[in-house]
């Protein structure tokens, strides 16, 4: 019998020094919080910047479908508001490039087993999630991982975040260069690095090798670096100030050519300015995208570049990148052809279809694990691992679409890995199609959840796979994304058919939905973002994809593209199309409308914060955000005719609207001039934060308001058009979601009836 | 040896008698209706074929619908530290995986589900306590005989090592005859 030690003995130098003696402080913080001698909002931030997450039930409480029970932690101790903090929560593991070798899979998949719930989920960002982790065993997690060259440190956090790249960067074969160690080489730079502390929100960096493709999706991230080669130089077109979440964004220009030694230098000097420039108290408008909007991108660039040159040399500039040009990845097999198609079978030959790429490297391929809704199991992963070590040379990589990628496949190979891979079930078809789903993990564990993006997704993904084979190829190439929110982790705005989690209340209970989002291009980087057309009950949101679909593949001209069909039709013809689904029957009629996929529960948006009962209905007020809805969808069709400054004037009407319906359930007779709605509604609404969003964005959309009455605009371009539909939609979500609240929490506090 | 993180499983007589989404429903039931142990979640792992597919989620220990061996089952893990000898530790993860058993046979709906008694699964989650070799087996064994012929009222079993070094330290337990879980769990009291 081994005699029993601590993983820290145990692994002793094969734990990085640096990242040893952060985890060591880890331990000792957690150790402190455990005798109560560390404040709890110093430990999460301390948590939070190692990736150690709160899940949903960590509130304290949760509903069954009855009533809401607290949960009755020992020690009452918290990690927020009614918080459990020693509850088990979600440990992120950041995988740079989502490049992985086999003995990290391996470890992986252990630590999945022994401290989460077998379960390795990939994200949208190439990152690993563990879920149900307890916090006493994220030290030895965190151990385990560093032995193998993988750190938890800065995985959340206002900090730079897992750096991402191109999955197929280095083989694929429209690239200026490989991406990957220039990638590599700046998440490494920038790892814990002092300018890069003092942020108020997170910074996400992704690198493409090309630019028709969707790449690394540069467009949306608060930096992105496009491959670029100038005289056989090589460098970046750089980006900054991009971003999903509540109201997109799309990066900006800052440089048309960074060459790539000035790369780390540069990225430091975008680094200085966002610390010292940008938000920090408003949480909501913290992100670069914000402090760029508000200086305009010239200006940002002119401070970049005086930044620049305050910038003290630093020699791991030149260290960091050094023989880097040279980098490659060897395969494990000699290239070959895969020939003699006749005696494969048909299981392999539809495998191919969707999972195989050929590589710009004449012989290999790349091969696609496609993994239901992002998750693999243990035993699974690491079977994985056995199966690379046969067939690859540690050149592994996870995807934003959370699948696998194996790269440098011999393709005279490609029938054993597909049989390797049918074993293990893990040889779906059906990549990058219409069934490969991408969801955020919604109400099922994030706090911020609406609806259940991955109840939807699995549906969804069941459904389609059934009809899979007999779907029109042009179906087929469609990509679905879900969010549980409009944070949009799930990426909905980039999909051709997206989907983000909303509520609607009806007959006084909550109601799941969906919005439906048309217009968004995964390709060329995420080459444009879609907008919201119509909120539908989540239990017709299938019926929505079969219209759409069905719609598609009857009306397309030739090989038009799904957004230039939706261009053509025009939203105003889809949302007709969809009107009926958005009618949701009576809970007596037809309860299922009132649970969520994949729930054993009815559907509630109470365990988001406090308490849940169910409330009045004041019809009134329902009534009237539908008819704002329909005024938003007015600014959208604007939008989409080139009209900007009446998208934006009638997305403001839509905004300030929404604000008088939901005065009106205080005060009857509020006037219909712009200046007492506003104010009345900071006094009534703002003021007592009965407007403010219940997870972390506050009062972000109230402010949506303000910002609007009070601005003069001179130029109304398609950005601020934009903008403000996205803004519109948003303040109207926050507007029911206002009304429910108010009218189930008991004793709000409400302002005397008459007008000042 | 300071054994912890004790897996068991016992295996459903009928895998098809209940699905996951049965028992999805059957554990979120349990979540308030539970006062002995504090119970915060259920995860619904359906979409892969073996895995926790049902999974409870608690403080201290989980519960699932398992299938991650191929067959289903109901397995118990304990997550946090408990007190006590080996032989009193091993006692404690039967007891309470066969009276969640019991349970899950008295809430299922139809025409019921019934556990095999006579087979299990013991799981020792932690490879760095207890490696997946012979020396574990040693040091657990002569307590583990103890609490076997308890559970089996002295009915001769076979003990059986997963051979596969990269795998959790796991042992199938067979007894020579039927059990059902109500005698299993008087054996134990």
């Amino acid at each position: 019998m081994t005699e029993a030690t601590s993983w820290k003995e145990t692994l002793g130098s094969r734990i990085p020094e640096d990242l040893g003696r952060e985890i060591d402080i880890f331990e000792t913080q957690i150790g402190l919080r455990q005798q109560d001698k560390l404040d709890e909002i110093i430990f999460a931030e301390t948590r939070l910047r190692r990736g150690a997450y709160g899940q949903r039930y960590d509130n304290g409480q949760r509903f069954d479908g009855s009533r809401t029970q607290e949960l009755n932690f020992p020690e009452g101790n918290t990690k927020g508001p009614n918080t459990a903090w020693h509850a088990p929560g979600m440990q992120r593991i950041k995988i740079p490039c989502g490049g992985l070798n086999c003995a990290q899979m391996d470890t992986l998949a252990d630590l999945a087993e022994e401290y989460s719930d077998g379960i390795c989920h990939i994200t949208t960002r190439q990152d690993f999630q563990l879920h149900y982790v307890h916090i006493e065993d994220t030290v030895d997690l965190m151990r385990r991982l560093a032995a193998v060259g993988i750190t938890t440190q800065e995985a959340c956090g206002n900090a730079v975040r897992n750096v991402t790249a191109c999955p197929l960067a280095g083989v694929c074969k429209t690239q200026s260069f490989d991406v990957t160690p220039y990638a590599d080489a700046l998440a490494r730079f920038l790892l814990g690095h002092p300018d890069m502390q003092d942020f108020g929100r997170k910074f996400k960096i992704a690198f493409s090798g090309c630019r028709d493709e969707a790449c690394g999706l540069t467009s949306m991230h608060d930096m992105g670096a496009l491959a670029v080669l100038r005289e056989g130089k090589r460098g970046f077109e750089l980006y900054v100030g991009g971003g999903l979440g509540p109201v997109p964004h799309r990066a900006k220009l800052i440089e048309e050519f960074v060459p790539a030694e000035e790369l780390l230098p540069l990225t430091q000097a975008i680094g200085r300015v966002f610390a010292r420039l940008g938000e920090k108290k408003n949480r909501a408008r913290a992100r670069i995208k914000f402090l760029i909007a508000k200086l305009g991108i010239e200006e940002f660039k002119r401070l970049v570049t005086e930044e620049r040159q305050l910038v003290t040399e630093d020699p791991l500039w030149a260290t960091t990148l050094e023989g880097i040009e040279s980098h490659s990845e060897e395969a494990l097999r000699p290239g070959q052809a895969l020939n003699g198609m006749n005696h494969l079978s048909e299981g392999f030959r539809r495998w191919q279809e969707t999972n195989v790429y050929q590589q710009g490297q004449a012989g290999y391929a790349v091969a696609t694990v496609n993994l239901p809704l992002g998750d693999i199991t243990a035993n699974q992963l690491r079977a994985l691992a056995d199966v690379c070590r046969r067939f690859v040379k540690d050149t592994v990589r996870t995807t934003v679409e959370q699948n696998f990628v194996l790269r440098w496949v011999s393709e005279a190979d490609l029938p054993d890995l597909y049989n390797a891979l049918e074993e293990l079930d893990l040889a779906a078809p059906g990549a990058g199609t219409i069934v490969d789903i991408t969801a955020c993990p919604g109400t099922d564990t994030c706090k911020l959840g609406i609806a259940s993006s991955r109840g939807l997704a699995g549906e969804l993904r069941q459904q389609l796979s059934e009809s899979f084979l007999e779907l029109d190829q042009a179906v087929k190439g469609l990509r679905i994304k879900v969010s549980g929110c409009f944070n949009a982790c799930g990426q909905h705005h980039v999909a051709d058919i997206g989907f983000y989690g909303v509520s609607r209340k009806i007959g006084g209970i909550t109601v799941p939905h969906f919005q439906v989002i048309l217009g968004g291009r995964w390709q060329e980087n995420a080459g444009s973002f879609g907008l919201a057309m119509v909120a539908i009950p989540s239990r017709n949101i299938p019926q929505v994809v079969t219209r759409l679909t069905e719609r598609f593949v009857q009306d397309r001209n030739g090989n038009e593209s799904f957004q230039d069909f939706i261009e053509r039709t025009g939203k105003r013809e889809f949302r007709s199309m969809l009107e009926d689904l958005a009618v949701v029957p009576a809970y007596e009629e037809d309860s299922s409308f009132y649970s969520d996929w994949g729930a054993a529960r009815e559907f509630t948006t109470g365990d988001m914060g406090k308490g849940e009962c169910a409330g009045e209905v004041v019809p009134l007020a329902h009534f009237e955000l539908s008819a704002c809805e329909r005024e938003a969808f007015e600014a959208q069709m604007s939008l989409d005719e080139g009209e900007y400054e009446l998208a934006y004037r009638t997305a403001f009407s839509a905004i300030l609207h929404a604000a008088k319906a939901i005065v009106k359930t205080q005060l009857l007779d509020v006037p219909d001039d712009a200046d007492t709605i506003v104010e009345e509604f900071r006094r009534r609404f703002f003021e007592t934060e009965l407007f403010f969003d219940a997870g972390t964005a506050k009062d972000k959309f109230a402010r949506y308001l303000f910002r609007m009455h009070e601005t003069v605009i001179d130029d109304y371009t398609q950005d601020l058009a934009h903008r403000a539909v996205e803004e519109a939609q948003l303040f109207i979500e926050a507007a029911y979601a206002c009304y429910d609240r108010t009218t189930s929490v008991e004793a709000a506090p409400v302002v005397p009836l008459l007008p000042k | 040896m300071d054994l912890q993180r004790i897996n068991v499983k016992f295996y459903l007589r009928d895998g098809e008698a209940i699905s996951p989404e049965e028992a999805f429903r059957i554990f979120n039931s349990w979540i308030p209706t539970t006062a002995d142990e504090i119970l915060v979640d259920v995860a619904d792992y359906s979409h892969i074929a073996e895995a926790q597919q049902a999974l409870l989620v608690g403080h201290d220990a989980n519960y699932c619908l398992d299938t991650t061996d191929g067959r289903k089952g109901l397995m118990y893990s304990r997550k946090r530290p408990v007190d006590g000898s080996i032989a009193e530790r091993l006692r404690d993860a039967f007891a309470t995986t066969l009276k969640t058993c019991a349970r899950l046979e008295r809430d299922a709906g139809g025409d019921g589900i019934r556990f095999r008694g006579e087979e299990a699964l013991l799981i020792v989650n932690d490879r760095l306590n207890a490696p997946n070799d012979e020396e574990t087996l040693a040091a657990i064994e002569p307590e583990l005989d103890t609490v076997l012929r308890e559970l089996f009222g002295g009915a001769e079993t076979v003990v059986e090592r997963n051979g596969d070094a990269k795998q959790l330290f796991s042992l199938q337990l067979r007894a020579r005859r039927e059990f059902d879980i109500d005698t299993l769990i008087e054996n134990l009291s």
